[in-house]
Order: C-alpha cells, then sequence, then structure tokens
C-alpha cells in the first residue's frame, strides 16, 4: 500500500507539488492525470526517493520512505519510463535481468526469470533475447522496459507516461496487455499520463492534477458522473463524457430478461461495452439488441430506453 | 503539397550505373602521374645528386606497360561500378600496392651497374603520388562497400609485410635500404624511444584526463579555467614550450637533488614527456568529458529508478556508453603524439625525429624519409587499430 499525506515538494521557491495527500491499496492501479507540469511526474518520483519529499508523509507498507535505503527501496519498486531507458549497450535478456542481477540472484535464477517475463510479454525468447534495443520497434522496446520493471517482481510498479512515444495502435495494444498483465499480477500500481482516455481505460482510481495540486479523485465512473469543474469535465472530453462512461459499464449490467416480443436481429456478447452497444444501435437503426453468451446463445436483451434510464439512476446514486 | 512537389525530382544521386568518377578520376591522376613523373633516381654515391628516370627506362616496357594496364583497369571497372566491380577494384589496388617493390627491383636490375657497391636507386614523385592516390581509392572503396576499418587495415598490413620482405630481400640498392642498414641497432632504439615516449605521455594522459573531466563535472566552475588553460597551452608552438621548460626544468634538477636522481633535467626526456603530456591533456579532457556528458539523461534515469548504486552507474551504465567517444579522444591524442615526438629529438629525447634532423643537416633526404616512414606508418597503423577498437565497441553498430 501506498499513502501520501499533506505531501509537498518545493524547487527553491518554486512549489511544484502542494499539500496533496492519496492513498494507493495494495493491488489497486492508480492513475495521476494532468496537463504537462502540473507535478504528477515529480509525484511519482518521490515515491522511489528519485526525489526527496519537502514536507508531509510518504509511507509505503506501514513505513514512512525515509526509513528505507532509496537504493534498497528502488530495487523493490519496478519503474517505467517514457523513453524506455533501456541501456543501449545491453541485450534485451541483459536489460531485463538487471535488477535481479543487482539483488545477486544466482546466474539460472536471473534467466528463468527472464525467459518467464519475456513470455509474459508476448516477446519470443529466441528472436529477442540477443537483439539490442536499437533493433526494436518502439512497442517492443517498451514491452522490454515493462519487463525489466517486473523482473525482481515487486510488490509496486510506478509507470511515468510509459506509452507516451507510441503511435496510437501500439498504444492501445500494450494498454490492453497492461490490463490483462495486471489482472493477472495485482501489482499496486501508480501510472502517469496525460491521456484521459488511456486513464480511464486503466486505472481502478483517478486521480486529476493541476498546478501542482489534486483537484479531484476517485473511481473512473465517479468522476464521469460528476466532475468538480469544468477543468476536469474538459480533461474528461465535454460532451464526450457520456460516451466515455458508456465504455466502462458492460452490456450485462444493464441487460433485461428476454421480452415476449420477437428477439431483436442485431446480437451483441455480454461483455462487451455500452458503447460498443450504442454504436451497434447506431449503425443497425435499431433500439433493441439481443445479448448473447460467448456460445452466441442468447441470454437477454437491451434496450436504449432502459440505458437512458439507467444512466439517470447512476447520477442519482453518485450524488448520495 | 506544393506544385514544386510535382515536378519530376533532378537526378542528384549516384546510382549503380553512373560512373563512380572519384575512382576515374583518381585512375587518371594515377596515369598521368605514371608518365609524367620521375619514377625513380639513380645515383653512383650518398653525395651526388642523382639522375631521374621516367617509366619506359625505369620499367622497361613490359612493365610500364602492365602497370598502365593495371592502372588503366581501376578506371574502367569504376566506370560501371556494381558491388562485384568493387570487390575486384580492391583487389586491384592491393595487387598494385604489392607490386610497388617489384617495380623497383626490376628498377634496379635495369639501372643499376653492378661494378658500383656504392649506387643507390631513390624513389621517384611517381611513386609517392600513387601511393597516395591508392590509399585515397582504399577509402572511396571501404566506404561504397561498407567495409568496416577493419578489413582494409589488415589487407594494408598484408601489403607492408610484402614491402618489407623484398627490401630485405632483393633490395640492397634502394636508397632507404642502405640507409637503414647502415644504422640499424640505432633505428630500432629510436622505435623503442619513439613509441615509449608516445605511450607513456598518451597514458599518463589518459589517466590525467580521466580525473580532470570527472572533477570537471563535479565542480562547475573548474570547467571553464581547465579548458581556457588548455586551449592555451596548444596554441603555444611546440619548439617554444620545449625552450620554455627549459629553464624551470634544469633549475628544479639542479636544485632539488631528489628530481635530479629521478632524471628531471632541463633536455632529454623528462622536459619532453611533459610537453607532450601538456599538448595531450586537451583532446584528452575534452573528448572524454564529451564522451561522458554525451551519455543519455533517460539511460542514466532509469539506471537510478532501478536501484544502481552511484559507482555501479558509473561503471556499468556511463563509461561503457561513453567509451566510442572517449576512445576517439585517445586515437587523435596518439596521432597528434606520434607527429610531436618527432620534434622532441631536437632537445635530446631520441626517437625517430632524430633521423629527420640528422639527415636534414646532412642534406641527405633518403634518411629523413628513414625517420619520416616510420612515423608515418606508426600514426597510420594507431590510426586505423583504435578507429576499429572504437567501431567495435559499438554494440550492434549503435549511433
Amino acid at each position: 500500500m501506498i499513502e501520501l499525506s499533506h505531501v509537498s515538494k518545493r524547487f527553491g521557491e518554486e512549489t511544484a507539488v502542494d499539500d496533496i495527500s492519496l492513498r494507493v491499496p495494495k493491488g489497486k492501479f492508480c492513475a495521476l492525470v494532468g496537463t504537462s507540469g502540473c507535478g504528477k511526474s515529480t509525484t511519482l518520483r518521490m515515491i522511489n526517493r528519485l526525489i526527496e519529499h519537502s514536507e508531509g508523509d510518504i509511507i509505503l507498507d506501514g513505513q514512512a520512505i525515509e526509513v528505507y535505503d532509496p537504493v534498497k527501496l528502488r530495487r523493490r519498486i519496478g519503474y517505467v519510463i517514457q523513453h524506455t531507458g533501456l541501456f543501449p549497450h545491453w541485450n534485451v535478456a541483459r536489460n531485463i535481468g538487471l535488477v535481479p542481477r543487482l539483488l545477486k540472484w544466482s546466474a539460472a535464477d536471473v534467466q528463468g526469470r527472464v525467459e518467464e517475463l519475456m513470455d509474459l510479454l508476448g516477446l519470443p525468447v529466441g528472436e529477442f533475447a540477443h537483439k539490442y534495443p536499437h533493433q526494436l520497434s518502439g512497442g517492443q522496446a517498451q514491452r522490454v522496459g515493462v519487463a525489466r520493471a517486473l523482473a525482481a517482481d515487486p510488490d509496486i510498479l510506478l509507470m511515468d507516461e510509459p506509452f507516451g512515444a507510441l503511435d496510437p495502435i501500439t498504444r492501445e495494444k500494450l494498454q490492453d496487455e497492461l490490463a490483462k498483465i495486471q489482472a493477472r499480477l495485482h501489482k499496486t500500481v501508480v501510472f502517469v499520463t496525460h491521456d484521459m482516455d488511456e486513464a480511464l481505460k486503466l486505472a481502478d482510481h483517478l486521480v486529476v492534477m493541476r498546478e501542482g495540486r489534486i483537484v479531484q479523485q476517485g473511481s473512473p465512473l465517479a468522476l464521469l458522473q460528476q466532475p468538480a469543474d469544468s477543468f476536469v469535465e474538459s480533461l474528461l472530453g465535454g460532451l464526450e463524457r457520456g460516451l466515455k462512461q458508456a465504455a466502462l459499464t458492460r452490456v450485462k449490467d444493464h441487460m433485461t430478461s428476454m421480452g415476449p416480443t420477437l428477439p431483436a436481429q442485431s446480437r451483441i456478447p455480454a461483455d462487451f461495452s455500452l458503447r460498443q452497444a450504442l454504436s451497434m444501435m447506431l449503425r443497425d437503426h435499431s433500439d433493441r439488441l439481443t445479448v448473447v453468451d460467448q456460445h452466441d446463445v442468447p441470454i437477454g436483451e437491451l434496450s436504449l430506453r432502459r440505458i437512458i434510464k439507467e444512466a439517470q439512476l447512476d447520477k442519482g446514486s453518485a450524488r448520495e | 503539397m506544393s506544385l514544386l512537389d510535382a515536378l519530376p525530382t533532378p537526378r542528384l544521386r549516384w546510382d549503380g550505373r553512373h560512373p563512380n568518377t572519384v575512382l576515374v578520376s583518381l585512375s587518371l591522376i594515377m596515369l598521368a602521374a605514371f608518365w609524367g613523373l620521375d619514377v625513380v633516381s639513380m645515383a653512383p654515391n650518398r653525395i651526388v645528386q642523382g639522375t631521374s628516370y621516367g617509366a619506359l627506362e625505369a620499367l622497361g616496357w613490359p612493365g610500364a606497360l602492365l602497370a598502365t594496364l593495371l592502372l588503366s583497369f581501376i578506371g574502367i571497372l569504376a566506370w560501371q561500378p556494381s558491388h562485384r566491380h568493387y570487390r575486384a577494384l580492391l583487389a586491384a589496388v592491393m595487387t598494385l600496392m604489392a607490386l610497388m617493390p617489384v617495380g623497383l627491383i626490376a628498377s634496379s636490375y635495369l639501372l643499376i651497374d653492378p661494378e658500383l657497391p656504392q649506387a643507390r636507386l631513390g624513389l621517384g614523385a611517381t611513386y609517392w603520388v600513387v601511393l597516395f592516390v591508392l590509399l585515397l581509392c582504399l577509402i572511396e572503396i571501404r566506404l561504397r562497400l561498407k567495409l568496416t576499418r577493419l578489413w582494409p587495415t589488415l589487407l594494408l598490413c598484408g601489403v607492408a609485410l610484402v614491402w618489407w620482405l623484398c627490401a630485405t630481400l632483393w633490395l640492397d640498392s634502394l636508397a632507404l635500404v642502405q640507409e637503414f642498414k647502415a644504422r640499424d641497432r640505432q633505428f630500432l632504439r629510436a622505435i623503442g624511444q619513439h613509441v615509449t615516449l608516445v605511450g607513456a605521455a598518451v597514458s599518463i594522459s589518459v589517466v590525467v584526463g580521466l580525473v580532470l573531466a570527472m572533477l570537471m563535472r563535479r565542480y562547475a566552475r573548474l570547467q571553464k579555467g581547465a579548458f581556457a588553460v588548455l586551449n592555451f597551452l596548444q596554441t603555444i608552438p611546440s619548439l617554444a614550450l620545449f625552450g620554455l621548460l627549459l629553464a624551470p626544468l634544469a633549475w628544479l634538477a639542479a636544485n632539488v637533488p631528489l628530481l635530479g636522481r629521478l632524471g628531471v633535467s632541463g633536455i632529454g626526456t623528462m622536459p619532453a614527456l611533459i610537453a607532450l603530456i601538456a599538448y595531450s591533456l586537451l583532446p584528452m579532457v575534452r573528448n572524454t568529458y564529451i564522451a561522458l556528458e554525451e551519455v543519455s539523461p533517460d539511460t542514466l534515469e532509469a539506471a537510478k529508478g532501478m536501484g544502481m548504486r552511484a559507482g555501479q552507474r558509473f561503471w556499468q551504465v556511463r563509461l561503457p556508453l561513453a567509451l566510442p567517444v572517449l576512445l576517439e579522444g585517445v586515437r587523435i591524442t596518439t596521432v597528434q603524439a606520434i607527429g610531436l615526438t618527432a620534434v622532441a629529438a631536437l632537445i635530446g629525447a631520441g626517437g625517430l625525429g632524430t633521423f629527420i634532423f640528422q639527415g636534414l643537416g646532412q642534406a641527405a633526404m633518403d634518411m629523413v624519409l628513414l625517420g619520416a616512414l616510420p612515423i608515418l606508418m606508426l600514426a597510420l597503423v594507431v590510426d586505423a587499430g583504435l578507429g576499429a577498437l572504437a567501431e567495435a565497441l559499438r554494440p550492434g553498430g549503435t549511433r
């Protein structure tokens, strides 16, 4: 668990981070979002003591971080940065094995772990282990970056705009894989990004920062339903907000059992999002869809009228 | 998209089918030099001015024809260059270089009267021009074939071996060989002194340079001052620096007995070494400093974030990544020191410069060559060797 309470960072006269408090429970994914220069990266780097905080307390697993030796602390925390920071003179396998070697694992253990991680991140060992970073595409290099961060199996993972420099298609693919890996490994993740869609897609807990302060924090859905001010609203995409909210909701949460009427022509799997359902309705000129399970067997029905009604209900419950 | 983009692009780049104008013109230059300049000169003894001979007299018509064919061959191959033609060109250039001493052997049979044991053969302008142009050809071919420096260097070493064999076995009449035979012990000692001086100066300045560069990185204020001093040192003419060191070192040797016993004196090895180090420091420090500073901050940030200690970051990340640029500094420094050491002969430090200055004094140009050629060779070998090493240290051809 990571806990920041009343943490500030001053560089001379300037206050980069101003009295922020936030809590990331074990196994949760927290995204820090904001425009550039809002202090989100500084906040992240205070957690592994690349920057020392000026005031307040940062607590890691019940201990103030000043208690830890900074070097040993960093070896226990995975760290991924935007431009990968891979060592250009080391091949992929050696890059990934860095922290385990620093922790003096045996050579066989290091090699086993490296192969396991390359497997996890979809990098065939035979093809990639001996390549150098400059021979990799941007996406492959960042996979290696993530593998390196996970190498010593840290509980905490800090990611500083890891996918910021990638093209949209590669970025989305890596986001999906990160979500999958997180569902399996349950790391405590702090993820810095300026891309709200990325944050909405990945985070359990969303923190919006501006000029060193936290403007609003909460679950993605809560923020979408009730942005604190116009800044958060504009970050969330203004008019697009409704669709973004729909993207976070599953079809199965809004379906009803099959009605007496004839089933609708269009079919949608139950684990698709409401956003996809709405898109399908628009495409097929239909205000009703048949919901099917993974074997394409109808299990319920989704109607436009009901989606709109329940959206209002959600809004009411978020207000309470 | 503007209208300009729609215009057909003019052909600016050479593609494979266009003649390689560089090699074609180099081939023409060599042909002109071969027929227009003196190939060899012959003198009955060391003192007398020699007589010059052109291609037909020096090589006879079969030799002159063969040389002409080989030289034209380069131009013809370069007219329609392809990968295969470039390889053939490489072979032709190497063959020509290896055949050069054979040409001299031919000249010695044709021109030297066996009744005159003192007669000696001098290299004419043709040899120097053709050798120089062949080296230019080699550079061009190396770039076209995208070879690393290593292969041409190895091939050149092979050629040098051929020259050495020919010179020792069959070329007694060559003036250069005669000068060498007259003082072979002295020659070997001079090479030893030269290499020792250069080696000592460079290794000391590598260490001092590394320490200075690291101090500069820590104390920003030191940086400006140190570079100013080193820049100033570099502007003093070498002879003047030797002279400037004479008085203070002589005084030190006379007044501090310990230093005197350690070999410090106004003339000789010590002042030469000090001056060489003074000149070597600027290129060394500058390259080391830049090399260490140039390492990507992202990489170093990652190294720190991963939990590497300061020492680990320096030895495992910063230094290895700086090494190619750092070695470049060592290369420049060494080549410069090899040349400067020649001047050190003037203050009694020995080395190959001795022959140059003695030869100049006696108006014996062949003796000057005996000093100058090995200096040139040393510089070329070091240049190629360290260049190849720096290339090899870039994993997979990064940067």
